[in-house]
């Protein structure tokens, strides 16, 4: 109404922002996408996608996925419990932050001390030691890979699950009760299906970052390229065969963008 | 045009997308110094009246007029009307004085100037002595005052108040009633007011408009639009009204509820179908053969100063009695009421009715 | 009762002794004579000489905090504008398709991130090092801090930004008067996370730095791959307290934020 140049002025703040979304979120999908056509030596051609469609590829696929269930399923096992304990707790806003700590501790120490304890002399292995067992080999296995993600990962599970509990009115779990359900009854009919949203966030967290930790697998599952993650690393900075470490990402934005779909509707936050 | 006028809609539409009109062709004309009170139900159009006076919102269709001056596309930050917001709308950064001072340091004026209207405003609403006090730390009730004096200290020649005590409890409401009439006769501007409480409305108004579906039903004193509701929806709005279908005989002649009754009111078509006001406090009880209507006592329920009875006549009429003497349920009892406690209505919707208001 | 009271405390301990466990354990050792994480075999403080000793390690400390702190505040000069934007969208799916294009980093995987940037920069021709590992800081840092301040302008009621009109305020006095006092707690913590991904960011760095150029988690990671060296654990102890200062001052700033907020909320 009041002239169209005033109008365009008042948009002019927003120009720093909307660069910053082209550049760096728009175009680079398109870059991938882009670079998933080309050969190692630069002709273009659908060779990347045939490639990864053999066993390989596929099966590196299968485990992937699989690894980031297991430690999303542990996660999930582990944090569960934890958030609704830390809910029942008296001062729960300093144990949440006792929880989120560690995060804040750069990951690849947090990986970097697993080295030590999971060592043939550390921690671990002499406590086997003195239980009889013996010393068993534990670094550069899968075990110690998923072990040591779960680790990483629990708070991320534990703090949307924590919220979603405190989000809960407690008169709905007194009414449960009320009408006769028993404790199990109360949290299978009433608590957990309230804070579904919170499970799905936190399995969002924990589920897509699994399906990439390159450098866990490095330094604790032995450098063996078992997940789809090690395998973009590999060819971008290894191989430098890009167009197959772009198709590569293809497949995990595609799966990325399924997950999101699946657990969707859930309201946007911030990982930590 | 009248020199006393200061604020004219002329057919005024505001229509947001293809949603019926929250303001529909509404024309009307607000003199200076005198207290109005829109009044009507939520989704009656009457924020939006306020809102576009403000310039916070520009109409669809039609001009708003402000000292004669042409507002349409003059902003809210440009126009000699401040508000006092529903919610108080005080900044939560600022204490009570810088609050207050936020319009004056907006228009750059010198600190000493700042400082003797910041207190003159506050001693206006009581507030004298709350200057540095965070605005977490007062009140509901100095809230209001706070967002009073904020709005007043840039001398407006009007000021807008959305429903700006129903935050309040009724004790307060009460009070805050009394002070905000007071403060308009003292400050002399006019004072439009937006509220969905029709006893706020009869007690603070000059003037009520009552709205409803974003168009003008009734406006007059608190007086007319109580004793004279133009129709069904202001006589239900306005108080608590028996509303009875009837149909006028002749002049002074009206019938309902199987009956012929007297009455005041005139120059309606022979045996036209009319709607029948009479209000619960003009209705006396009293036995069954001295009574004009007699009726079957169905509930009782005691109000503090009167009893409510809700009672029953043999057509199935249901008549609302608010009496000081006490009856039995089931007793049958009669009610007596004076022709002049019988307002007669016409049946025809509301367009046809404003051409006759003024 | 009591018992059922004790197991959920026992799981809570050892949930948080798992938690805890390898972060003491690098320190412990930090202090170890004999130079491996086991066999604690005397007390030294050798290790930290070496850390501080070693310039390199120091100038890739300070690199680490200058693209640090410059990444967070440019981020959140930008995510501040874009809160605002996507606060002033006036249609549902323009808000819904600006918070989506936002969020596309935050659920990204860190590898696919890395490498498309590794992509953008060498197409666009900026040389690996300093600048590219900024940009791409400040790039994953922008949406973050725009999920860090838009709650805080949604929570603002919008009569407050009618009442600054309405005082007489034009445009620029409702941004800098109201709007961004009011957010003020939204936008330190949009900094402060800020701050904390950049320092705690290995992957995308890994992508995108050069052979010159190298960030502290990139550097632990080199270290790391060629075996256990104490002074990895001395810096690690560094570190930790270094965090631990971090978050008691994000501790107060959300304290205060949550302070303000309970503020407005009591009307």
């Amino acid at each position: 109404m009041s002239g169209t140049t005033k109008n365009y002025s008042r948009y002019l703040y927003a120009i720093p922002y909307a660069s910053w979304m082209l550049l760096f979120v728009i175009a680079p999908i398109i870059l991938i996408f882009y670079y998933s056509f080309f050969d190692i030596e630069g002709h273009l051609t659908l060779d990347n996608y045939k490639r990864f469609l053999t066993p390989v590829y596929l099966r590196m696929t299968i485990s992937s996925f699989w690894y980031a269930f297991l430690i999303t399923a542990f996660s999930l096992l582990i944090a569960y419990p934890t958030a609704y304990l830390l809910t029942k707790t008296k001062h729960k806003q300093l144990w949440l932050l006792l929880i989120i700590l560690p995060t804040w501790v750069n990951l690849l120490l947090k990986v970097y001390a697993f080295l030590g304890i999971f060592g043939t002399y550390g921690l671990v292995n002499a406590f086997f030691e003195t239980i009889g067992i013996g010393t068993k080999q534990l670094l550069f296995t899968d075990f110690s890979f998923v072990f040591v993600s779960v680790y990483i990962f629990i708070p991320f599970m534990i703090l949307p699950i924590f919220n979603a509990l405190e989000k809960l009115n407690p008169s709905l779990v007194d009414a449960a009760q009320d009408l006769g359900a028993s404790s199990w009854t109360t949290f299978r009919r009433v608590i957990f299906p309230l804070t579904l949203d919170g499970v799905k966030a936190g399995c969002q967290a924990v589920f897509i970052p699994s399906l990439s930790l390159f450098m866990i697998t490095r330094l604790i599952a032995g450098n063996r390229v078992i997940t789809l993650g090690t395998a973009v690393e590999q060819h971008f900075l290894v191989t430098q065969d890009w167009g197959m470490g772009a198709t590569i990402a293809v497949f995990l934005i595609i799966a990325m963008a399924l997950i999101m779909i699946v657990t969707g509707n859930r309201k946007w936050g911030v990982k930590q | 045009m009248n020199d006393r006028v200061i604020i004219r809609f002329e057919h005024v539409t505001k229509q947001y997308d293809d949603d019926p009109p929250v303001l529909d062709d509404v024309s009307f004309e607000m003199e200076r110094g005198k207290f109005y009170t829109l009044l009507g139900p939520s989704g009656c159009g009457k924020t939006t009246i306020l809102r576009l006076i403000a310039g916070f919102i520009e109409p669809t269709k039609g001009n708003i007029y402000f000292n004669g001056k042409l507002m349409n596309g003059v902003p809210a930050n440009k126009r000699q009307v401040n508000t006092v917001f529903q919610d108080y709308a005080l900044f939560p950064h600022l204490n009570v004085f810088e609050n207050v001072a936020f319009g004056l340091r907006i228009k750059n004026l010198d600190k000493k100037t700042i400082e003797t209207k910041v207190r003159e405003a506050l001693r206006f609403v009581n507030l004298e002595g709350y200057e540095n006090r965070e605005i977490h730390e007062m009140s509901g009730g100095q809230r209001q005052r706070v967002a009073i004096a904020r709005a007043i200290v840039n001398e407006p020649e009007v000021l807008l108040l959305d429903e700006p005590l129903s935050a309040l409890d009724l004790k307060l409401r009460t009070e805050m009633q009394y002070e905000l009439r007071e403060l308009q006769r003292r400050l002399g501007i006019t004072f439009i007011f937006v509220t969905h409480d029709q006893e706020e409305a009869l007690a603070m108004s000059d003037e009520i408009f009552v709205l409803n579906k974003g168009k003008i039903e009734q406006r007059g004193t608190p007086k007319d639009i109580y004793d004279e509701p133009i129709n069904r929806f202001v006589a239900d709005f306005i108080g608590e009204s028996n509303i009875i279908p009837g149909k006028m005989l002749a002049d002074f002649s009206v019938e309902f509820a199987g009956k012929q009754f007297e009455c005041v009111d005139h120059g309606f078509e022979p045996n036209e179908p009319v709607d029948i006001v009479i209000r619960p406090e003009d209705l006396e009880i009293t036995t069954r053969e001295q009574g004009k209507l007699q009726v079957r006592v169905d509930s009782i329920l005691f109000r503090g100063v009167h009893y409510e009875l809700c009672c029953y006549d043999d057509n199935g009429n249901e008549w609302l009695v608010h009496s000081t003497k006490k009856a039995e349920v089931g007793e049958e009892i009669g009610l007596y009421f004076e022709p002049e406690a019988i307002h007669v209505m016409r049946r025809v919707e509301t367009k046809e009715n404003r051409g006759g208001e003024r | 009762m009591r018992k059922k009271l004790k197991i959920s405390h026992l799981y809570l301990i050892v949930v948080f002794l798992i938690l805890y466990t390898p972060i003491f354990y690098l320190i412990y050792y930090s202090f170890n004579s004999s130079g491996t994480m086991h066999h604690f075999e005397g007390f030294t403080l050798d290790w930290y000489k070496e850390v501080f000793a070693d310039t390199r390690l120091l100038i890739i400390v300070l690199n680490t905090i200058v693209i640090a702190l410059f990444s967070a505040a440019i981020s959140t000069i930008i995510g501040v504008f874009g809160a605002l934007a996507i606060y002033y969208a006036k249609r549902k799916q323009i808000k819904n398709a600006l918070l989506t294009l936002n969020n596309v980093l935050i659920v990204s995987p860190d590898v696919i991130i890395g490498a498309s940037f590794l992509i953008l920069f060498t197409i666009v021709g900026i040389q690996l090092g300093f600048t590219s590992v900024l940009l791409s800081h400040i790039a994953f840092s922008v949406p973050i801090v725009v999920l860090m301040v838009l709650p805080k302008l949604q929570e603002m009621s919008p009569t407050l930004v009618d009442a600054a009109r309405d005082l007489g305020a034009n445009s620029w006095d409702v941004l800098t008067k109201v709007i961004l006092p009011y957010i003020t707690p939204g936008i330190f913590a949009g900094f402060f996370m800020a701050l904390t991904y950049s320092l705690d960011d290995f992957a995308v760095t890994f992508f995108v730095t050069g052979n010159g150029f190298s960030t502290l988690s990139v550097e632990i990671y080199s270290r790391a791959r060629q075996g256990i060296s104490l002074s990895i654990n001395a810096l690690s102890t560094l570190l930790f307290l270094f965090t631990i200062t971090l978050v008691i001052g994000y501790y107060f700033i959300t304290q205060r934020s949550q302070r303000s907020s309970a503020v407005g909320g009591r009307k």
